[in-house]
């Protein structure tokens, strides 16, 4: 893994389109800013695992489909 | 073409019905072809893969229980959803929802980073 030491308000470019820049700093936190185009998907790295790790158990649960749903209802959001 | 599944035995079918999803889902980036299946008495389609026939997702569609989730052009919002024999702990993933069209046979997945949209929405109460 590249390492590099950067100050507020500095930038990091990855290519030519995707731009990082450290907007602040605290005791254990960072706040960073990122440009790129709209096709490079942004994520925090433990929503990824996270999703990742559901459609597997998505494809693993392969309940019969006739479940009696009759007395329950559909949860609208 | 013919795949032998899991969940519904052998299928048959023609090159038109599949469904292209040019970087898969996630976890899943290696398969990318799919046949999208409703049975008649079911309340979800499945998402199943051509390449690995084994691999099959439940999907619900969102807009039964959402009126505004984010849409996108000539796409229909489905949601990946983890059975149960319980179906109070059916849930369907509205964090990262599947994108399909169904006339250009092709999808996509997204992931929306929003605290509203869960991973594990409960589907159902009693």
């Amino acid at each position: 893994m590249l390492v590099l030491t950067r100050k507020i308000n500095e930038e990091i470019k990855i290519g030519s389109d995707i731009t990082i820049k450290i907007i602040t700093t605290s005791d254990n936190q960072v706040k960073i800013g990122f440009e790129a185009p709209k096709n490079i998907q942004i994520l925090r790295g433990e929503i990824y695992e996270k999703i990742k790790e559901s459609t597997i158990e998505a494809s693993k649960a392969f309940v019969q489909t006739n479940l009696d749903l009759q007395k329950y209802k559909i949860k609208k959001v | 073409m013919k795949i032998n599944t899991h969940q519904f035995g052998e299928i048959e079918f023609t090159e038109d019905k599949i469904i292209t999803f040019e970087k898969g889902l996630l976890g899943f980036e290696h398969l990318t072809k799919y046949l999208f299946i409703k049975p008649d008495d079911s309340l979800f389609y499945w998402l199943t893969s051509i390449e690995d026939p084994d691999i099959a997702f439940p999907m619900f569609g969102i807009r039964v229980i959402d009126d505004h989730y984010p849409q996108e052009d000539n796409h229909e919002a489905f949601a990946i959803v983890v059975l149960n024999p319980d179906p109070l702990k059916i849930t369907a993933n509205l964090k990262a929802p599947v994108y399909i069209n169904q006339n250009s046979k092709s999808g996509f997945q997204k992931i929306i980073d929003a605290d509203k949209y869960p991973v594990y929405y409960n589907l159902f109460t009693e």
